[in-house]
């Protein structure tokens, strides 16, 4: 039974646990001194909102919910459900971007 | 699996060979949830995203209406008490009763904190004539004929995302009276560990409204 | 990981010869009204999804035999006006795809045979399975107050802006479906977490039988695309309660966003409603030529494929709704790849035929009748999927006609073929062969004499969804009509010859049709705990040129509560034989 321990029962630390806390509040003044104080013109502006964005999630999926330590399946379960949303947004932008008119008349 | 006439500890449910399936199936079971939350989201992502690819400038003069500093302030909330349920797990993990308890309940106030902010914001914004859909909404702060899309956009994606937070208050109560009574401990974790998974993707969902919602510039 | 452990071990089996006179099975383990509707047993869930699901399938009969007796004529008549007639095909498509065809296969059949053919005593999660049959009866409570409130005439997929405008009760079906959702949600969540982490000792997934491929690729559909749906339907009805100006052109929203959103979720769903059919064919074609399966993995994977293409494809249904020239011709060429591995499967099936000793009993007598109106329902798909084409039949009888043929002549033939087969292992009875025969024949006779003439008048102009028509459609309709019928005389003799094996059927043997799939390797009907002991499968499920004796290993358990097994023909010579196997 113990190498079944080695995944799923991973315990953090507390000192992991608080720089990993510390580390997304940084981010999160950082990203709010990036859109109030430095403006950056577009599309850095929104690059650089996303890339923090993602950063913190990375930083809560792998830490707080333990997915660095987790089976490699339930990471795939998270990278499978963002790849569908990006298939819905990308293929409905085919049509939204492309159109004659915005909202067509009838 | 090896001995399977091993007598079933008493949390383990009759269809399960032993403890560590139970955990795992749990802890997917969980996770195939959080693939359903994702596109349960995503699909108000993808209509903001249309919306802001069709009407940039709604985005930025509407935005100007919600107020960073409350939001940022509700971020951190959100962080703090993700870290509150992940040592809540570790002390559950460590066999440590009071440090669960006591994170639990931390949790739970960081989450009414939140909702308390949510409040003000919303109750604000209601005072000056910003209410969701076209007919209610009054307010002639903002020069666009369609201003009340990106409220009615932004009252659906923080309203669904705090009936995530109440419910989750709701189970984070649920685990705390069930710790309380000592059914916790390290051979058994399972639902503080699923609630905190929850708990994470309410975090996560909300790291992702803050920026669009409140940093468009 | 009890499973993977266990293939690289060697275990001390026994055979289990399922006994042919249970005395203790799930049907008399717990009795009574409350023990049934409290129960969190797999098999009694799924028997009362079957009972719920037939009924949704007898109301939605009814709306479409009243429907195509209106049709009739083109005139008006007495008792069916213009509103009274879009209220009835409204509900009739909303019933069929939301309460039956959607839950019918995975929910009813699934939920019962999933668990037995993994080996394992239930699904992952047994409460939330009963939970979401729950949620599925209030999903179902919200439609019938609005039927007895102002109805619905917005068709099954309430596009806006007619739904935001409609004088009948949007908002509660909307909510009904919206909360019929979850239920499906939770089905694939237990679903995927059961095939993954409740398979028995020496069930790889290279043994898996087929059904459970299907099932699996349902389930994920059903987690990737039902969600999407859900918050579509909640934008809905905020949009006719507050008009927040999404979806509705007057107030600023696109209208062709509600169709990508619905469709997002709808074309998906009509793979979760077809593809476990396919499982189904799968296995029953495999028992009734006694001959594995030609092409496992082709079949297995191509499950999968059509569940990642169902994916890129639902704009093939806005063709002509405004949406980009781009996007048109993107999910025009993306359609025709569906195609592939549906293609896969049917030739992979007809070879599986090939030199089989196929017996021609009513279960695989479906499976003839669903790979001939399969076929025509999946090659007039290609032809809509045709931008052209398209534009000429879009919103014509042909598309009716056309899924028709996919979701009845698919779906339902498989989950009848799936009812013959599994009801033997269902009920312990047997139902009257020679009935069951001309049912499946008057079915397949009713079926194409309603709905072919469809595809003629289709490509003749004759709009659907139309009260009247002009005398020029009058054979066609009288002629679907009258088949109509025909189809709902199959329906009431099966439903009798059913009825009648219930209570006067012969008793049912463990494994009527010599199948080596590990479910009949069970008692029927089976153990509360579906095997007394836990199953080993060391070969896979079709493989016929295998002694039966070795598809009936086991560990004997003495857990369950129920003491020893007695579900083993006592004084088993062959008993001994068994003593140690290595699993590898």
């Amino acid at each position: 039974m113990s190498d079944n321990h080695k995944h799923g029962h991973h315990i953090s630390t507390p000192a992991q646990l608080w720089a990993v806390g510390g580390a997304l509040i940084v981010l999160t003044i950082v990203t709010v001194l990036f859109a109030r104080v430095i403006h950056l013109p577009y599309p850095f502006n929104i690059i650089t909102a996303l890339a923090i964005a993602f950063t913190k999630a990375g930083l809560v999926a792998a830490f707080f919910m333990n997915l660095y330590w987790d089976v490699k399946f339930n990471l795939m379960l998270l990278i499978a459900s963002l790849a569908f949303f990006i298939l819905m947004v990308a293929i409905t932008l085919l049509d939204t971007l492309y159109r004659i008119e915005v909202v067509p008349s009838f | 699996m090896a001995n399977h006439s091993s007598t079933h500890p008493a949390h383990v449910q009759h269809h399960f060979v032993d403890s560590e399936q139970q955990f795992d199936s749990a802890k997917m079971g969980m996770w195939v949830f959080i693939v359903n939350e994702v596109l349960f989201f995503g699909g108000l992502f993808c209509a903001y995203i249309v919306f802001r690819t069709w009407y940039p400038d709604l985005f930025t003069q509407a935005a100007t209406q919600l107020d960073t500093f409350w939001g940022a302030v509700n971020t951190v909330v959100l962080i703090g008490s993700s870290l509150t349920v992940a040592m809540a797990i570790r002390s559950a993990q460590k066999n440590q009763q009071r440090g669960l308890e006591i994170n639990l309940l931390i949790t739970i106030a960081l989450a009414c904190v939140f909702l308390v902010i949510k409040y003000f914001e919303y109750s604000h914004k209601i005072h000056i004539g910003i209410l969701p859909g076209a007919e209610n909404y009054t307010f002639e702060g903002i020069d666009h004929p369609l201003a009340h899309v990106f409220f009615g956009i932004y009252y659906i994606m923080t309203g669904v995302h705090g009936l995530h937070v109440i419910v989750g208050i709701g189970l984070m109560l649920w685990i705390y009276f069930r710790a309380r009574k000592g059914e916790f401990g390290s051979e058994y974790y399972t639902p503080v560990e699923i609630t905190g998974l929850y708990w994470h993707l309410v975090d996560l969902i909300w790291i992702f409204l803050f920026p669009l919602l409140y940093l468009i510039e | 990981m009890a499973t993977a452990e266990a293939t690289t071990k060697t275990l001390k089996v026994q055979r289990f010869k399922p006994s042919e006179n249970p005395t203790n099975t799930y049907l008399t383990d717990e009795k009574g009204v409350w023990a049934w509707m409290t129960t969190v047993d797999h098999k009694k869930i799924g028997i009362m999804y079957l009972v719920a699901v037939a009924f949704f399938f007898a109301l939605g009969g009814f709306l479409a035999i009243a429907l195509r007796t209106k049709l009739l004529t083109g005139a008006s008549i007495d008792f069916i006006d213009a509103d009274a007639y879009n209220q009835l095909f409204t509900l009739h498509g909303a019933i069929m795809v939301f309460f039956v065809l959607v839950p019918s296969i995975p929910a009813a059949l699934g939920n019962f045979i999933m668990p037995m053919q993994l080996g394992a005593k239930d699904v992952a999660f047994p409460r939330l399975n009963l939970a979401s049959f729950y949620i599925y009866v209030v999903g179902a409570i919200f439609t019938f107050i609005a039927l007895a409130l102002n109805g619905l005439d917005t068709g099954w997929t309430f596009y806006t802006p007619y739904s935001t405008e409609s004088g009948s009760s949007v908002i509660w079906v909307t909510t009904g479906v919206f909360i019929l959702g979850f239920s499906s949600i939770l089905t694939g969540t237990n679903f995927i977490t059961t095939i993954h982490k409740l398979r028995a000792p020496g069930i790889t997934w290279s043994k898996l039988p087929l059904n459970i491929w299907a099932l699996y690729a349902t389930s994920v559909i059903q987690v990737l695309a039902t969600p999407v749906l859900a918050i579509t339907l909640l934008l809905l009805i905020m949009e006719r309660w507050l008009g927040i100006g999404i979806f509705d052109p007057a107030m600023g929203g696109d209208p062709v966003l509600f169709q990508h959103f619905f469709w997002f979720y709808s074309h998906p769903a009509v793979y979760i409603m077809i593809v476990p059919g396919f499982g189904i064919i799968s296995e029953v074609i495999s028992t009734f030529s006694k001959k594995t399966v030609f092409g496992y993995w082709a079949i297995a994977l191509s499950s999968l494929a059509i569940a990642f293409i169902g994916f890129l494809v639902w704009g093939h249904h806005m063709f002509t709704s405004g949406q980009s020239a781009v996007a048109t011709t993107v999910f025009s060429f993306l359609t025709f790849l569906v195609g592939i591995p549906t293609g896969i499967k049917i030739f992979n099936w007809v070879a599986t035929l090939y030199k089989g000793s196929i017996k021609m009993d009513t279960p695989m007598l479906y499976v003839f009748i669903f790979l001939f109106l399969f076929s025509i329902g999946g090659f007039t798909g290609i032809m809509l999927g045709t931008l052209s084409v398209n534009i000429h039949l879009h919103d014509t009888y042909y598309v009716v006609a056309h899924f028709h043929y996919v979701m009845m002549g698919g779906t339902l033939i498989a989950l009848l073929a799936g009812l013959h087969y599994w009801w033997p292992k269902m009920t312990g009875k047997m139902y009257n062969e020679r009935l069951g025969k001309v049912s499946a024949v008057l079915i397949f006779i009713g079926f194409n004499v309603t709905f072919l003439p469809q595809f003629v008048m289709g490509s003749q102009g004759m709009p659907r969804r139309y009260y009247n028509y002009i005398d020029q459609f009058a054979p066609f309709h009288q002629t679907s009509t009258i088949g109509s019928y025909i189809l709902g005389v199959g329906f009431l003799i099966m439903l009798y010859y059913l009825l009648h094996s219930l209570f006067r059927g012969e008793k049912a043997p463990a494994n009527p049709w010599g199948s080596r799939a590990l479910e009949w390797q069970a008692t029927s009907p089976p153990d509360f705990h579906n095997f007394g002991h836990t199953p080993v499968v060391i070969h896979g499920p079709y493989d016929y040129h295998q002694p039966m004796e070795e598809f009936q290993l086991g560990i004997a358990v003495d857990t369950n509560g129920h003491g020893k097994d007695t579900h083993v023909e006592p004084d088993d010579p062959e008993l001994d034989k068994w003593k140690n196997y290595s699993l590898g």
